[in-house]
C-alpha cells in the first residue's frame, strides 16, 4: 500500500468518525429531553384531590384511633 | 397523645406529599395511562400509610414510595394477566384525556415508542433520565444489579433511538407499501 493510499485512508476514516459523532450525539440528548419533558408534564399537573382527600381521610381515622387509645 | 409523635406523623404526610407527583409520574410511565396510574397511586398511598413503621425516618422517603408503588404495580399485573394493557385504551388515552399537555406531536410519538419498550428497560431509564435517582437507587428499588441498570438504560436509549429515528421521516406521507399500491394504481 502506498503512502498516499494510507493516508487516504485515514481520511476517509477520520470524516466517517466526525460525521458519525454529531449524528450519535444529537438524538441521545434529544431523547433525554422528551423524556424529562413527557416526565415533567405529568408532574406539573400536581396533586390530584382525591390523593390529599385520601390523606386527611388516614390522619382523622389515626387521630380517632389514638385517642380512642388515649381515654 | 406524645408532641415527638406527632411531629414524626407530620414529617411523613408531608414528605408523602412533596413525592407525590413524582410518584404519579412514575406510575403513568408504567402503566400508559392516567386511570390506572391513579389507582396504583392510591395504593401504594395505603400500603405506605399502613407501613410508615417500616419507613426509618431521614432516609429517602421518595426511593422507599416507588419500591412501594413499583412491587404494588407488578404483583397486580401478575394478578390480573396482561389483560392491564389493552391498546385500545392506551390509544384512546393518549390521544382524548390530555392532548393539551403534550402540545406537540412529536412527544405523542415518544410517548408512544416509549411504551413499546419492555417493562424493565422503560423502568430503567425512566428512574434514571426522569425521575432523577443514581444508578445505585434505580438498581435498589428494582431489586438488581447497578450493571443491570445501566445495560437496561443503554438498550432503552438505543432502541429509543432507532425507533424515533425511523418515525422522524416520512411521518404524514404514505409508507412504501401504500406507495407501490398508489403507484400500480396509478401508474402507466
Amino acid at each position: 500500500m502506498s503512502d498516499d493510499e494510507i493516508r487516504k485512508k485515514e481520511k476517509m476514516t477520520t470524516a466517517q468518525s466526525n460525521n458519525f459523532r454529531p449524528g450519535a450525539m444529537l438524538p441521545n440528548a434529544s431523547i433525554s429531553r422528551k423524556l424529562r419533558e413527557f416526565y415533567d408534564a405529568v408532574q406539573e399537573e400536581g396533586i390530584p384531590d382525591r390523593f390529599l382527600e385520601l390523606l386527611e381521610r388516614l390522619e382523622e381515622a389515626e387521630k380517632n384511633a389514638k385517642s380512642v387509645k388515649a381515654k | 397523645m406524645s408532641t415527638t409523635y406527632r411531629d414524626v406523623d407530620r414529617a411523613f404526610k408531608r414528605d408523602l406529599l412533596a413525592s407525590l407527583p413524582n410518584l404519579r409520574a412514575f406510575a403513568v410511565s408504567l402503566t400508559g395511562r392516567h386511570d390506572k396510574a391513579d389507582d396504583l397511586v392510591q395504593d401504594t398511598i395505603m400500603k405506605a400509610w399502613a407501613n410508615q413503621g417500616s419507613f426509618t425516618a431521614g432516609t429517602n422517603m421518595r426511593a422507599w414510595l416507588f419500591t412501594i408503588l413499583r412491587n404494588e404495580f407488578y404483583s397486580q399485573m401478575r394478578k390480573r394477566g396482561r389483560e392491564v394493557q389493552d391498546s385500545d385504551g392506551l390509544f384512546s388515552e393518549r390521544f382524548s384525556v390530555h392532548p393539551e399537555q403534550y402540545g406537540r406531536l412529536d412527544l405523542q410519538d415518544f410517548r408512544k415508542a416509549l411504551d413499546t419498550l419492555p417493562d424493565d428497560q422503560r423502568e430503567a431509564i425512566i428512574l434514571v433520565g426522569a425521575a432523577g435517582f443514581a444508578y445505585e437507587e434505580a438498581a435498589s428499588i428494582c431489586g438488581c444489579a447497578v450493571g443491570t441498570i445501566k445495560s437496561r438504560v443503554s438498550r432503552a436509549r438505543t432502541r429509543l433511538q432507532e425507533l424515533l429515528g425511523v418515525s422522524g421521516e416520512g411521518d404524514f406521507g404514505p409508507d412504501p407499501g401504500d406507495a407501490a399500491i398508489t403507484a400500480r394504481a396509478f401508474g402507466s
